[in-house]
C-alpha cells in the first residue's frame, strides 16, 4: 500500500473542484483491473461457444457441446446443448435405476415383495418418497394420522382392512367413511346413554348405570347401532364401520379429552353429528399400478398390515 | 423542521433534503420491522395468527416496498438533492418540485404497503403496486427528472461531478423500467386488478429485466452516486481515479441491461438467452468493481481513518460488501451454479448482503455524514455511531451465514437421489432442516433492526441539539442587535 500512497501523491488531479474540496485525481485505471476484465471477455467468448448463446437468422448459434438423449419414443438423438435434452437425460437416469425394481414389482406377489431383502431397500426408499409426495400431507410424515380428520396407519386397527388386497382397494378406489347423525332421531339423554355404553367397552371411566341403558339402546332397533358395528361392537370392514372395544380414537378425541366426562363428551360429539368427512381419494388415475403396488407393501409395513 | 440554519439557507434547498433524510429513517425503521416479523413467522409460523393480513405472502411486498423505496428511495432522494446543488452550486430549479416529489412519494409508499395488505398485487417482484399507484409514480419520477436535470443544467460549474451522473442514470433507467415492466390494462376503471400486456415467457423476461435493472440501477448505480460524493468528503481526500469512473460507469451502464434472464436459468426461457445473460453478468464484475475500487482506494493514504471515525467504517464496510455481492452474482448466474442456488434461501442471503451490507451501510455512513451538517451541528453520539456499526456489521454476518447454509442445504436436499433412483428427501424434510437457519436469520435481522432504531434515535437528538444551538444563537444575535 505504501507504494500505492506514493503514487497518489505524485498524481495530478484533474484539475476540477466541487462543493469546496471535492476533487479527482487522475490515477490510470488499475493495471490488474484492466487484465481481469480481458479474462471476463474471454471467459464469455469461450461460454458462448460452448453453449447456445447469439441469436442469428432465424436460429441461434447452438455452441460446441451437444447432449445425446433418448427421446419418448425410445430413439437417440445429438443436438446442442439444451435444457430439455438435459431434462429428459436426467430423468431417464433415474428411470434407469428404478426400472429393474419396478418391473420386479410388477411381476411378484405382495408375500413376495415384503420377503425379498434385495426389493426392502427399494420399498423403503421408493415408498418414502412416494409416500411423501401423496399421502403425507394428510396421514403425516410417519403415517401417525391426526385424530379428528386422518386415521393412523400404524397401528393395526383397520377401517377397511389391512391385507394387501384391501389396502390394495382403499389405493386404487378411495373411500368415504359415513355415519348418520343420530340427534336426527334420539334425544340427548340417550345419547347419553350409547356414549357411557361405549366408553364402558373400551374401558374408559363411565356411568354404569347410563351403560347398561345404552347397551339396550345400541342393540335396540330405535338406534340400530349394531347394524354396522355389530352385535360385539367389533365393527365390519366391508362398510368402513370401527372396532369400538379397541380403545384406539379416530374422530372422538378421547386421548387428548383429559377427565372421564370430557371422554364420554368427545364420543357424544360424534353419536349425536355424525360424519361425513372421511375422504380417501381414489389414486388410480393419479399413479402408475406400480407405484400403487409399492405404496401397498409400504404402508403394508409401516406397523399393522394384516 | 422550518428553522433555517446558517450556512447556505438560501443558496440551497435543504428544506426538502431535511424532509427525505428524517423519512428515509422512519422508512427503515418500519421496514426492518417488518423484515424481522416475516423473518421470525418462518421460524415461528404462529405469528401468522390464521389471518391474511398477517400471512408472510402479504407482509413480504410491504417489506421490500418500505426499505428499498421507502428507506432506500428516501436516502436516495435526500443524496441526490443534497449532492446536486452542493457540486453544482445552484439550487433546485423549484421548491414546489421538490416538494411535489416528496409528498407524492410518501403517499406511494403508504398506499403500496396498505394495497399489499388488502391483496391487491401485480404479483410483480418489487413491482407489486397496482396500476392506479403506478402511475402516481410514473408523475412523481418524471418530476423529478426534470427537476434533476434543471438544476444540472443550470449548474454553476463547467464540470458535471461524478456523483451526478450516477444519480442521472439510475433516474433515467427507472424510468425507463417501470415504464415498460407495468404496462398493463386495467380490468375496470374503478378496479385495482389490471392484466400485464406480455404473457408467458416474455412477460417473465421482462419482469426480470426490471427486476435486475432495479437492483443495477437503483440499488447499486444510486447509491455509487452517493459513495462518489460521501466518500471522499468523510476521507477528505480526492477519488482515487476520474479515469477509472468513467470507464466503470460506461460499462456498468451497459452490461446491466443484458443480464436480467440470469433469473430465470433452467426455465421455458430458450437456452441462448440465458447464456447471453450468465457471460454478461461475468462481463459486469470489473465494471461493478471499478466501483469498490475507487471508493477505497480514495482512503489510501489516510487508513487511520478506519480506526478513528466510525463514520468512515460504515462507508468502507459498505463498499467491501458491496465487492462481496457483486462477485458472488456474476457466479450465481453461471447455469451450473444457479441449478443449485436458484430457489434456494442462497438468493435470499446474496440480496440481503447487497442490501444490508451495500445499501444500508452506504446510507447509513452517508446520513450520519449529512445530516449533523443539515441542522448545522455535530453528530449527538460517536459512541452510538460506534454501536450501531457493530450491531449493523454482526446482524448481517448472522443473515448471510444462515442463508448460506440453509441456501446450500436446500439445493443439496433437493436434488438428492439415492441409489434406487428415487428422491432422497421429501420437500418437507428440507422445510425441517431449515428451522434453526431461520431463526438465526430472524436473530441476525432483530441486531440490524436495533442498529437502525439506535441511530434513529442518535439522530432525533443531533436534531434537536441542532435546534438548540441555533435558537441560541438566534437569541444571542438578538441581544447583540439590541445593544448596537
Amino acid at each position: 500500500m505504501s507504494e500505492q500512497k506514493l503514487q497518489s501523491q505524485t498524481v495530478q488531479t484533474t484539475g476540477h473542484a466541487w462543493d469546496g474540496d471535492l476533487q479527482e485525481y487522475n490515477n490510470p485505471l488499475p493495471v490488474w483491473w484492466v487484465y481481469t476484465f480481458y479474462a471476463t471477455v474471454v471467459f464469455a467468448l469461450v461460454y458462448w461457444t460452448i453453449y447456445p448463446s447469439w441469436p442469428f437468422g432465424k436460429g441461434w448459434i447452438g455452441g460446441v457441446s451437444d447432449i445425446t438423449y433418448v427421446n419418448s419414443e425410445g430413439e437417440t438423438k445429438t443436438h446442442s446443448w439444451n435444457t430439455r435434452a438435459l431434462f429428459i437425460t436426467d430423468m431417464n437416469e433415474a428411470a434407469v435405476a428404478q426400472k429393474p425394481y419396478f418391473d420386479k414389482v410388477a411381476a411378484m406377489p405382495y408375500e413376495q415383495i415384503a420377503q425379498d431383502p434385495d426389493m426392502s431397500g427399494f420399498i423403503i426408499s421408493a415408498g418414502k418418497s412416494l409416500f411423501a409426495e401423496n399421502c403425507a400431507a394428510c396421514h403425516q410424515a410417519g403415517g401417525q394420522g391426526v385424530i379428528g380428520f386422518f386415521p393412523n396407519l400404524t397401528d393395526d386397527d383397520w377401517l377397511y382392512g389391512g391385507s394387501y388386497e384391501k389396502l390394495h382397494e382403499t389405493l386404487v378406489g378411495g373411500r368415504r367413511g359415513y355415519m348418520p347423525a343420530f340427534s336426527e332421531v334420539l334425544n340427548g339423554d340417550q345419547v347419553d346413554q350409547l356414549a357411557n355404553y361405549v366408553a364402558s367397552l373400551s374401558g374408559i371411566g363411565h356411568d354404569a348405570d347410563k351403560a347398561v341403558a345404552g347397551d339396550v339402546l345400541f342393540h335396540s332397533e330405535t338406534a340400530a347401532c349394531y347394524y354396522c358395528h355389530t352385535n360385539d361392537a367389533t365393527g365390519r370392514q366391508d362398510m368402513g364401520a370401527p372396532n369400538l372395544t379397541d380403545n384406539i380414537w379416530l374422530w372422538a378425541d378421547v386421548p387428548g379429552a383429559r377427565t372421564a366426562e370430557s371422554k364420554v363428551a368427545a364420543i357424544r360429539g360424534v353419536i349425536s353429528g355424525g360424519l361425513n368427512k372421511g375422504v380417501m381419494p381414489a389414486w388410480s388415475d393419479r399413479l402408475t399400478p406400480e407405484q400403487i403396488k409399492v405404496l401397498t407393501v409400504y404402508v403394508h409395513e409401516l406397523g399393522g398390515g394384516q | 423542521m422550518a428553522v433555517t440554519s446558517y450556512s447556505g439557507a438560501e443558496q440551497y434547498n435543504f428544506d426538502i433534503v431535511k424532509k427525505f433524510a428524517v423519512m428515509s429513517l422512519v422508512w427503515a425503521v418500519v421496514g426492518m420491522f417488518v423484515g424481522v416479523y416475516i423473518a421470525s413467522e418462518l421460524a415461528w409460523p404462529f405469528l401468522n395468527f390464521d389471518s391474511p393480513y398477517f400471512s408472510f405472502g402479504r407482509f413480504r411486498p410491504v417489506h421490500t416496498t418500505s426499505v428499498i423505496f421507502g428507506f432506500g428511495g428516501s436516502a436516495l432522494f435526500a443524496t441526490s438533492y443534497y449532492v446536486v446543488q452542493r457540486t453544482c452550486q445552484t439550487r433546485l430549479i423549484s421548491d414546489g418540485m421538490a416538494s411535489f416529489t416528496f409528498w407524492g412519494w410518501m403517499a406511494i409508499i403508504v398506499l403500496a404497503d396498505i394495497s399489499y395488505v388488502l391483496g391487491y398485487t401485480q404479483a410483480r417482484e418489487y413491482a407489486e403496486m397496482e396500476w392506479p399507484i403506478d402511475i402516481l409514480i410514473e408523475v412523481v419520477w418524471v418530476t423529478y427528472l426534470i427537476l434533476f436535470v434543471g438544476t444540472i443544467m443550470r449548474r454553476k460549474q463547467p464540470h458535471i461531478y461524478v456523483a451526478n451522473w450516477f444519480y442521472l442514470a439510475f433516474i433515467l433507467a427507472t424510468a425507463l423500467l417501470h415504464t415498460f415492466n407495468n404496462l398493463a390494462m386495467p380490468i375496470d376503471l374503478f378496479s385495482m386488478k389490471s392484466y400485464s400486456l406480455f404473457s408467458g415467457t416474455q412477460d417473465a423476461m421482462v419482469q426480470w429485466w426490471y427486476g435486475h435493472n432495479a437492483v443495477g440501477f437503483f440499488l447499486t448505480a444510486a447509491f455509487l452516486g452517493m459513495m462518489y460524493y460521501f466518500v471522499p468528503k468523510q476521507a477528505g481526500r480526492p477519488i482515487y481515479s476520474y479515469r477509472l469512473s468513467i470507464v466503470h460507469f460506461w460499462a456498468l451502464s451497459f452490461m446491466y441491461m443484458w443480464v436480467g434472464a440470469h433469473h430465470l436459468h433452467w426455465t421455458a426461457l430458450p437456452d441462448w438467452t440465458s447464456s447471453l445473460a450468465a457471460a454478461f453478468s461475468i462481463l459486469l464484475l470489473m465494471p461493478s468493481w471499478g466501483g469498490m475500487i475507487n471508493g477505497i482506494m480514495t482512503l489510501s493514504g489516510a487508513w487511520d481513518k478506519l480506526r478513528t471515525d466510525p463514520v468512515m467504517r460504515f462507508m468502507i464496510v459498505a463498499l467491501s460488501f458491496y465487492g462481496m455481492s457483486t462477485f458472488e452474482g456474476p457466479m450465481m448466474s453461471l447455469k451450473e451454479v444457479n441449478a443449485l442456488s436458484h430457489y434456494t434461501d442462497w438468493t435470499v442471503g446474496h440480496v440481503h448482503s447487497g442490501a444490508l451490507g451495500w445499501v444500508a451501510m452506504i446510507s447509513f455512513g452517508s446520513l450520519y455524514h449529512m445530516m449533523p451538517k443539515l441542522w448545522d451541528t455535530k453528530i449527538y453520539s460517536n459512541k452510538l455511531v460506534e454501536v450501531h456499526f457493530w450491531l449493523a456489521t454482526i446482524g448481517i454476518v448472522l443473515y448471510i451465514v444462515a442463508m448460506w447454509i440453509s441456501g446450500i442445504t436446500q439445493g443439496l436436499m433437493w436434488r438428492a437421489f439415492d441409489e434406487f433412483g428415487n428422491l432422497q428427501y421429501s420437500f418437507v424434510e428440507s422445510v425441517v432442516a431449515m428451522m434453526p437457519f431461520y431463526a438465526m436469520r430472524a436473530i441476525g435481522g432483530m441486531f440490524f433492526l436495533a442498529g437502525t432504531m439506535l441511530m434513529t434515535y442518535n439522530m432525533f437528538m443531533t436534531i434537536r441539539q441542532g435546534k438548540r444551538e441555533s435558537a441560541a444563537l438566534d437569541a444571542r444575535l438578538a441581544a447583540k442587535m439590541a445593544h448596537a
